[in-house]
């Protein structure tokens, strides 16, 4: 085996080029690992919100709550069934909500809808984590709304004690700012459930029932029982389902970020190898002198595809290191389905480091194969003429 | 001009490093022309629809809200408008596929007359008016799926809780940026289904309202006047340019519009270090030949041109193959069949592709900044000093 | 200092007053040549001899402007190419040189025609008088019928004649020739020689050569041997029997 060291001190030798293919194939990396970052950041907030036990319950047939409608009277029924967990006052944890998606305005001046959301006292307890985290809780009836620190980052009028216009009409006061856990919440204004119905209009209906139940046995007898009332079509989604079900959105991401990775891949994957053949043609001499030495066919190929790997392996290196600044940065992606804005904490999660290994390792090996083909080729005698 | 066939040859003197070269500068802007695609092609068709006059009225609090469907003939009314119709999004399952392409309920009398840039043989059309729940779709939805006149074409679980029995009575063809991938149906068909089976929950509602106007000096004044007239009901209106229109959903978009920017230029980033180490490569081996030139007498400024001279040249080739290829790829291939619904059509504009080439010479001039100067700066008696 | 035996009153071509040259590397200042004056007249076929390191190169550099000597004066053909600027030296390269390399330096992706060629593309002529003159050049240097060979496909001697082609196809003042014959066989060699002295004899160029080979300096009408960075010896060719 030749040593490493032998590759190392090549590197360095030669140091303006590996810097350049470091930089060149840091800079693909980065590209890729910022978008899959996005997805795992997605990803992570749709799986902290399923609560196992968690059940949202809507209109048969919708995979979204902002098309649904239950009949109040269903609606708050349900919220009597056996089974739900209580609270400490013996207050069932269940809760009546409505959606509204109205149009926003982003900080930027740029326009897009957002999703409000009007709740019950018990609302706050069905999210993982929810905490006031500046200002307060909003009061019903005052025209007052809380809104997600994530948010408040992001559009006009959402900081604390700013006026929240949504659409033409409603305006609310921003009183706090919460967080929830990563959880979808982080995406919503919350106000008073029956303020918005008399913002609104909307009478008759909720979007959805949400509840907890009291345990996992009890949650399928609940399911069940919800499901199958005859007269009002209704599915109970748990919360994990119903929140796999908003992939969509993450599926294009995936499917597109799949696209720009593959391509960058390649892309790389030829500089890659352009630097290699230069490595190998320059050191013919050597590589007929370490063959002369006695080392194998083998020992030269591993040696220039273990360089070509390493010499990648500090540009993925380098293009993951540089996603560090922006794990602090919060994107907004549109949710396709309701057509709202999710924001989305950048997160380097495991799908995005195994984007940047995969790739990494694409680009050494592929990369380095030929070149390192065409040094085993070399007969000794020739390359030890070689000028 | 004279000294051509010397930068064309050394480009060809180590013909592998710059097919490499032209390889990964072109499977890159392929990517890039794909990306800037996506936002360029939005603001191309809608600069196209400014010539059909159309002005698109839509509840001022978000797609949520209702538009009676009342409105749609209280506008008709109004002087300057030729016609107007409901268009309300369904968004159903067609056999368990989620949403693969849009539907929207629309007035068959006057659907055709607002969107005249779509075609359909005047038979169709009069069997579409005349079923109720009849339902015109796009040429190329009808070639995706293999469907015909006639063929049933039935949706689920869309936006309202009726199922929708359709048959297809007409296939409609208009320009290739138009989306020809709908499915329009009855309006009225959904607004009885829902009186009949829901108690009108959810009925009446048009969803927007599409309107022609006569000329487009009026659409300006016939918007304010419309949201005027709503401004203090229930549901007040917003009312704009179906270009203004298509902006809002760009405008949705939001982060990714930045992140495609800061992706092109990391991608711009790492082709000049590609394209420059390789010119730089090419230049160390070349050491004596550049001080055997200045020696003839080739001054700085000649060998600064053919130094860049050459790095513009790979680049550029790989710009040619890679912005003008991915033009003729998207125009040869539709790939937008296989898009599951979420492109209705997909293609490189022209402007884009140019673009593509212009960054890739940039990108060549600035691989070859450094290797040039090193160049040009190099002492002749140096290079020329002999390696033994 | 010696002039050589003048059989009639000729121009100078070359006149060197006080030439020092030093090399710096970082700290270290390697002196090369020391104080020289030299006069060579127009029409002189001159060879520098000495050993390795006694600085002849250096002093061809020099002459050929190819470099800036640290103290003294370099005039070729009355001017002071001392104090012309990098760029400005480098045109009169071009308007006064002809170069022959001991490596024959040719641009391995040019043809023997365009290789020839390449000082003519700094002129102003039109491409028909250029294809003209490279002809000319290559028919003198006996290699017509050789234009579209590549430098690889020509044997060393070939090489050589096509650089000495490129070398006068400008119609230089001055050809400079550093070890024109080092990397040729004898037969080569020689065949270069000849026409050496053929470009002096028939055209009256002025020639500057640098050379190990004593057949070689047999060929020049003086020697100049060089030792340590200074002139030790001048001798005409009449005079070389007795040496040699």
């Amino acid at each position: 085996m030749i040593p490493l060291k032998y590759n190392f001190r090549n590197l360095r030798v030669r140091w303006v080029t590996t810097v350049m293919t470091v930089l060149g194939t840091g800079a693909v990396v980065w590209c890729s690992a910022i978008l899959f970052g996005m997805v795992d950041g997605l990803q992570r907030s749709l799986n902290v919100s399923g609560d196992p036990r968690g059940l949202i319950v809507c209109r048969k047939g919708q995979t979204n709550e902002t098309t649904s409608g239950v009949e109040l009277s269903k609606a708050e029924s349900i919220v009597t069934l056996d089974g739900i967990e209580h609270d400490e006052a013996g207050t069932p944890l269940a809760a009546l909500e409505m959606t509204n998606i109205p149009v926003a305005e982003r900080l930027n001046g740029s326009h897009t809808n957002i999703i409000v959301r009007g709740v019950d006292p018990e609302s706050p307890k069905l999210r993982p984590n929810f905490t006031v985290v500046s200002g307060r809780y909003f009061e019903p009836g005052k025209g007052e709304c809380v809104v997600s620190r994530n948010l408040s980052k992001r559009f006009k009028g959402t900081s604390l004690g700013g006026i929240l216009k949504v659409g033409e009409k409603e305006s609310y006061r921003v009183v706090g700012l919460f967080t929830a856990g990563g959880s979808a919440a982080e995406s919503e204004v919350w106000v008073d459930r029956q303020d918005l119905e008399r913002n609104t209009g909307n009478r008759g209906y909720a979007s959805s029932v949400r509840l907890r139940a009291a345990s996992l046995d009890g949650l399928t007898t609940l399911q069940q029982t919800i499901e199958g009332d005859p007269q009002f079509k209704l599915k109970a989604w748990t919360e994990p389902e119903y929140y796999q079900k908003q992939e969509r959105s993450g599926l294009f991401l995936k499917v597109f970020g799949s696209i720009i990775a593959i391509l960058l891949t390649i892309g790389a994957m030829f500089a890659a190898a352009n630097t290699m053949f230069a490595a190998v043609s320059a050191r013919t001499r050597e590589i007929g002198t370490m063959r002369a030495l006695g080392f194998s066919r083998f020992d030269v190929l591993i040696s220039f595809l273990g360089e070509s790997i390493l010499l990648c392996a500090l540009g993925g290196a380098l293009g993951l290191l540089a996603t560090i600044p922006l794990s602090a940065l919060t994107f907004g992606i549109s949710n396709f389905d309701s057509f709202t804005e999710v924001t989305v904490n950048f997160h380097l999660g495991p799908l995005a480091m195994t984007v940047a290994v995969a790739m990494t390792a694409a680009m050494g090996i592929f990369g380095g194969l030929f070149p390192a083909l065409r040094a085993v080729k070399l007969d000794v005698i020739t390359s030890l003429r070689e000028l | 001009m004279k000294f051509l066939h010397y930068i064309l040859r050394n480009a060809r003197r180590n013909p592998l490093r710059s097919v490499l070269t032209v390889a990964s500068v072109s499977v890159c802007l392929f990517l890039m022309m794909i990306l800037i695609s996506f936002l360029s092609i939005n603001d191309e068709v809608n600069d196209s629809v400014r010539i059909f006059n159309r002005i698109v009225t839509m509840s001022s609090q978000g797609f949520g809200q209702p538009v009676p469907i009342v409105r749609v003939s209280e506008i008709a009314a109004l002087d300057g408008v030729i016609a107007t119709t409901p268009f309300s999004w369904y968004g159903g399952k067609y056999n368990e596929e989620v949403m693969p392409f849009a539907q929207f309920g629309v007035d068959p009398k006057t659907i055709f007359t607002i969107y005249d840039e779509l075609h359909l043989p005047a038979d169709q059309l009069k069997a579409f008016q005349e079923d109720m729940t009849g339902c015109v779709i796009g040429k190329k939805l009808a070639g995706d799926r293999g469907l015909k006149v006639g063929d049933r074409l039935p949706l689920k679980d869309g936006a309202y809780p009726v199922n929708l029995d359709l048959t297809i009575r007409g296939i409609y063809d208009g320009p290739a940026n138009r989306d020809l991938r709908m499915c329009m149906f009855n309006w009225g068909y959904l607004d009885e289904s829902l009186k009949r089976d829901f108690g009108g929950r959810g009925s009446g509602n048009a969803g927007i309202v599409v309107i022609k106007c006569r000329n487009a000096e009026i659409m300006a004044s016939l918007s304010k006047q419309i949201d005027k007239e709503y401004a203090n009901s229930d549901t007040p209106t917003r009312t704009q340019t179906e270009e203004q229109f298509g902006k809002m959903f760009a405008e949705m978009i939001g982060d990714v519009r930045s992140f495609i920017g800061n992706v092109g230029l990391a991608v711009v980033f790492s082709l000049v270090c590609v394209a420059g180490n390789a010119m730089a490569m090419s230049m160390r081996e070349r050491t004596t030949e550049v001080a055997v030139l200045k020696a003839i007498g080739f001054g700085k400024p000649l060998l600064l041109f053919f130094v860049l001279a050459e790095a513009v040249l790979v680049a550029g080739l790989g710009g040619v193959v890679g912005a003008l290829g991915s033009k003729l790829f998207f125009d040869a291939f539709d790939v937008a069949r296989y898009s599951a619904g979420f492109l209705p059509f997909f293609y490189v504009p022209w402007s884009t592709a140019i673009l593509g080439l212009a960054l890739s010479l940039a990108i060549g001039f600035l691989s070859g900044v450094v290797p040039a100067f090193r160049a040009a700066q190099l002492p002749v008696v140096t290079g020329l000093r002999k390696v033994v | 200092m010696k002039k050589g035996a003048k059989s009639m009153p000729n121009k100078l071509a070359i006149v060197l007053r006080g030439v020092s040259k030093e090399y710096r590397r970082d700290e270290i200042r390697i002196p090369v040549l020391f104080d020289l004056d030299l006069e060579v007249e127009e029409g002189e076929y001159l060879a520098l001899m000495g050993p390795s390191g006694s600085g002849k190169t250096t002093l061809l550099n020099l002459i050929a402007g190819l470099d800036h000597p640290t103290a003294g004066e370099v005039c070729v053909r009355g001017q002071d190419i001392t104090q012309l600027s990098d760029s400005e030296l480098t045109r009169w390269r071009g308007n006064h040189i002809g170069f022959v390399f001991q490596l024959y330096n040719l641009i391995p992706v040019l043809t023997a025609l365009e290789n020839v060629e390449l000082p003519l593309l700094l002129t102003s002529l039109s491409r028909q008088r250029r294809k003209e003159n490279v002809r000319t050049a290559l028919r003198i240097v006996g290699l017509e019928g050789r234009e579209d060979h590549y430098p690889r496909q020509l044997s060393g001697g070939q090489e050589q004649r096509v650089a000495i082609a490129r070398a006068f196809v400008t119609d230089p003042y001055l050809l400079v020739a550093d070890e024109p014959t080092g990397d040729l066989d004898r037969s080569s060699a020689g065949e270069i020689l000849e026409l050496l002295v053929q470009l002096n004899r028939e055209f009256q160029k002025t020639i500057v050569m640098v050379t190990h080979d004593p057949l070689a300096a047999q060929r020049a009408s003086r020697i100049l041997r060089l030792d340590k960075g200074q002139l030790v010896g001048d001798i005409a060719q009449s005079q070389l029997g007795a040496i040699l």
